[in-house]
């Protein structure tokens, strides 16, 4: 995927790839908005409407990479070894992270209203890792929360104009963590919205309002968090406001801008006042700062420690190792046969949880207040039943060896594998039998799980899946009965 | 000498329920099945107390081999309380009061005495007049006869009662040594007001209330009155004029009250009293409200915060208990006419919490969650996957979903959106769980990660 989009990026700007890092090299040319003379350059082999769609489908992996680092650093944090007089913090800092990782889920629906409205595909791939991008703020790397990897995230959601002592220590950090500079995820929107501002690249017959019922709503995936004014509500800890998450419909070119805006700024609070808490990049570094504080020996058990990386089996023996710039990323490999089991339901559930999005947007929503109803509501609930179950399997994943012959060493951590393939088929009906396979396939998994690791026999939770699986083979049984949900 | 120095009736508060067959509902419990925690709970009998009508005395205590709701001939069978009397001994032990206990302190059976004061005061809730308030008292008894609940009213047709159930002093024996009473309440008819409708009236057994003496043949609810129930106007009646709700002097045979015992044991007179209360049947017994009394109870004894004395462990149970609860609930509900969906090209197809928006406020009737979510069966799978999570031991990630005390009037769409949803709390706005659910919630989510070996692998998982 990387590699395809590479060759058009590095097509159009070959002297920027010269004089530049490669990392840095596709985000300058978007530059800030408003400067004249970084205005958007048309690549060969493409319009305007199909560039805007391939710049929309790198934003969107961009911002899937994002959220799944995030979870992945809030799910590391905890455990018996955080001192008592920190557990108050960590836990706030927990559902500071996690609140950013749901606003960053809602800039990926967000996208994919943009891409819908212009009649493109929706994207909800990403690259496994380990993996860089000339295009990405850092190497794809699940890592454990530490002062580095925070300020790597602090860096990529920071403004244009971030500079100062505080600045040059996050940013030294930051290349501590990914061994390069980091970029700002920022500009990529900047650009996007240069090209949605020119009439003459995107015409206005472009945005398709007639493709709001099949794209996602604030009511729909809100799930009663705030939306406009984040921070009216206490959330799980009291001293943490509520997440607000920014779903927006697309149906003309100034809901386009204002979409790309809102997100842009939730990010890096591009303009906003210096004071404002709300933006990703100022909730980041109120934590760093407070965790900088701490001596380093605290600061070490602030999170679990588990594996940068986890794969699962399919690549038991074979550690990889990747070079970029300074730093070597490697993956870890889960050797304990056991949690293996575990990583491969994480897999399989996430799977699910993507399928689910994606089938959603093949089904209108009703045009009024009720009416006939499509099976879109329940692919919504599957999806957030898929988060639930991601957590609560992350929650068991930080808990369970990586290492067979280590029982007392390294955790694993959820491994966030994608699969093989996100395309759905093109009739309604094969949907239902994907969805049908993937709950078979859950179902072997936690058979396997009772049936064959002592240490699972019973568990509370598998059980429960297990029934849960059950009962949603019957529910796509019953819609495959009548030949299909309709949309 | 095991002298007693006080007297006390557990439990102190016992509900009946009101039901017309002879024989009084057997004994169970509700479980989880092990093998599929998803389901609904299982009844499961239980041990029974079985009293002889004639001597009144208890025979057994088996296990009932089924349960049945019903005596088989459309009569449900009531639920029949029993309050048991305890002492606290010198040894400030709170022990059953049995017969050798009485004759350790040389008194017997017959000594203890009783008596049930219990009333139906909804009609005089609604007109004021003290003369309709129904009232029923036992008077002093010792013996192990029934003994009649008849409801008395100043406003009724002469010679007219209303029956609320009985009361009978179960005769302690060998081998059933306790002192106890049982209350049996009526069988849940509804009456009428004489004069008008009365016997013609297919909906009442009898007329009992004299129009002719009292208002509430024909009572009105008045519009701004203070006094009124949030929502008014619950009670049966026809459209009047002016948008007006005519009662049609209909009441029930439900009550409540209290139950006296008084003992005297070397001169001094002990005394004590536990409360009963009798409501309809269930007709879902295997499910539990969200907010039930007893999470009130619970409230009005720990405080509306959690305290240290709340273990994770226990919070994270009530958690799960809300979480299973609510479930229930949706099992129960059409939660696409609760939502106020359109039906079928209808708008307000049904009395819901959207319709109660639109008349209190004069807000646009509009429905409370997205349409397209509220299909029955995908919101049942979804309460039924957040319970699975649950069950991992991972820590409720829903606490800010959860309505606060006073957020019940909040209509934004994010505050009518909040759980639970749907319903209805006795103030007329939106349902919350009490403080003390909503804050053990809340430390359940604060305190979880800290937690090793919430898997099965070391703890078997939160139970």
């Amino acid at each position: 995927m990387r590699s395809r989009v590479h060759r058009h990026m590095a097509s159009v700007l070959p002297e920027l790839f010269d004089e530049q890092p490669a990392a840095m090299a596709y985000l300058a040319v978007a530059g800030p908005l408003g400067e004249a003379e970084k205005k958007p350059v048309l690549p060969p082999e493409f319009n305007w409407r199909d560039y805007t769609v391939m710049l929309l489908h790198v934003a969107a992996e961009i911002e899937h990479s994002l959220m799944v680092q995030y979870l992945f650093a809030a799910y590391s944090m905890g455990g018996p070894q955080v001192p008592d007089e920190l557990r108050k913090k960590v836990r706030g800092w927990q559902e500071i992270i996690l609140g950013i990782a749901k606003e960053e889920m809602g800039h990926l629906v967000t996208v994919q209203n943009l891409l819908t409205s212009l009649g493109g595909p929706i994207n909800l791939d990403r690259e496994d890792y380990p993996w860089g991008s000339d295009f990405y703020p850092f190497p794809f790397t699940l890592r454990r929360l530490t002062r580095e990897s925070l300020a790597a995230y602090v860096v990529a959601e920071s403004p244009a104009k971030w500079t100062g002592d505080l600045a040059k220590k996050v940013k030294t950090d930051a290349e501590v963590a990914t061994g390069k500079t980091v970029n700002r995820v920022g500009e990529l929107y900047g650009r996007i919205d240069a090209i949605l501002g020119n009439r003459e690249h995107i015409p206005d017959e472009l945005f398709h309002a007639e493709t709001l019922p099949y794209q996602a709503s604030w009511d729909e995936w809100g799930r009663g968090y705030t939306r406009g004014e984040r921070g009216q509500d206490a959330g799980n800890v009291e001293t943490v406001k509520s997440p607000e998450l920014l779903v927006f419909g697309v149906f003309s070119r100034d809901s386009a801008r204002k979409a790309l805006h809102e997100i842009g700024e939730q990010g890096e609070a591009v303009g906003a006042d210096e004071q404002d808490e709300t933006s990703h990049f100022k909730r980041f570094l109120g934590i760093y700062a407070e965790l900088a504080e701490l001596p380093q020996g605290k600061q070490d058990l602030v999170a679990r420690p588990i594996a940068e990386n986890p794969v699962t089996a399919h690549r038991l023996n074979e550690s990889v190792v990747v070079q970029y710039a300074a730093r070597t990323v490697t993956t870890n490999p889960i050797t304990d046969p056991g949690t293996a089991l575990w990583g491969h339901l994480f897999n399989l559930r996430y799977r699910m949880l993507l399928t689910d999005i994606s089938h959603a947007f093949r089904l209108a929503g009703p045009l009024d207040n009720g009416g006939v109803l499509t099976g879109r509501g329940a692919l919504v609930h599957r999806a957030f039943a898929e988060m639930y179950n991601l957590r609560a399997l992350a929650g068991r994943l930080v808990e369970l060896p990586l290492d067979k012959d280590k029982p007392d060493g390294t955790r694993a951590g959820p491994p966030f594998e994608m699969p093989y393939s996100l395309e759905l088929p093109d009739r309604d009906r094969d949907r239902w039998l994907l969805q049908r396979d993937l709950v078979e396939a859950s179902r072997l998994l936690t058979d396997q799980l009772l049936e064959t690791n002592p240490a699972c026999v019973g568990d509370p939770y598998v059980v429960a899946l297990r029934e849960s699986d059950r009962r949603a083979s019957e529910q796509i049984e019953h819609i495959l009965d009548r030949k299909g949900c309709t949309g | 000498m095991t002298a007693i120095l006080e007297l006390r009736i557990l439990p102190p508060l016992a509900i009946g329920r009101l039901g017309a067959a002879t024989e009084p509902m057997d004994n169970y419990t509700a479980e989880l099945d092990p093998d599929e925690p998803l389901a609904p709970r299982v009844l499961v009998p239980a041990p029974t107390l079985r009293v002889d009508r004639t001597s009144g005395e208890i025979v057994d205590d088996e296990v009932p081999e089924e349960l049945r709701f019903t005596d088989g001939h459309g009569k449900v069978k009531p639920v029949a309380p029993f309050v048991e009397v305890w002492a606290l001994t010198e040894e400030l032990v709170l022990r059953p009061l049995t017969m050798e206990l009485l004759r350790a302190n040389k008194v017997e059976p017959k000594d203890v005495r009783w008596r049930t004061r219990v009333g139906n005061h909804k009609i005089e809730r609604r007109t004021y007049d003290l003369k309709d308030r129904v009232d029923a008292d036992t008077g002093w008894f010792t013996d192990h006869g029934e003994h009649a609940l008849t409801g008395r009213c100043a406003n009724f047709l002469a010679d007219k009662t209303l029956p609320l159930g009985h009361v009978r002093y179960i005769k302690p024996t060998a081998e059933y040594p306790g002192i106890r009473l049982r209350f049996t309440p009526a069988g849940g008819y509804v009456y009428g007001s004489g004069g008008m409708i009365g016997e013609h009236d297919p909906n009442v057994v009898d007329a009992l209330y004299d129009s002719t003496k009292g208002t509430w043949r024909g009572h009105v609810d008045k519009p701004g009155d203070p006094r009124l129930t949030i929502p008014n106007s619950i009670y049966a009646g026809d459209d009047g004029p002016h948008g007006t709700w005519i009662s049609r002097g209909y009441l029930d045979d439900e009550c409540d009250g209290l139950v006296d015992v008084e003992l005297t044991v070397g001169g001094r007179k002990l005394t004590a009293y536990g409360r009963i209360g009798a409501g309809p049947p269930a007709y879902a017994p295997d499910s539990v409200p969200v907010r039930t009394i007893a999470d009130e109870l619970d409230q009005a004894l720990f405080g509306p915060r959690a305290g240290d004395h709340d273990t994770p462990e226990d919070a994270h149970k009530v958690a799960e208990e809300v979480l299973r609860r609510a479930l229930e609930s949706v099992r129960l509900m059409n939660t696409a006419v609760m939502n106020g969906n359109t039906v079928d090209g209808r708008v307000d197809a049904a009395s819901t919490m959207v319709r109660q928006d639109s008349a209190d406020t004069g807000r646009t009737f509009e429905p409370i969650m997205a349409p397209s979510l509220v299909d029955t069966a995908a919101v049942f799978a979804l309460h039924q996957d957040v319970l699975a999570a649950l069950r991992s031991g991972t820590a409720p990630w829903f606490a800010d979903v959860l309505r606060d005390y006073d957020e019940v009037g909040d209509l934004t769409a994010k505050g009518r959106r909040k759980m639970p949803a749907l319903m209805r709390g006795a103030d007329g706005r939106s349902l919350a769980l009490t403080r003390r659910q909503v804050d053990l919630v809340r430390k359940a989510a604060r305190q979880e990660i800290f937690r090793q070996g919430q898997g099965a692998d070391e703890s078997g998982g939160p139970g």
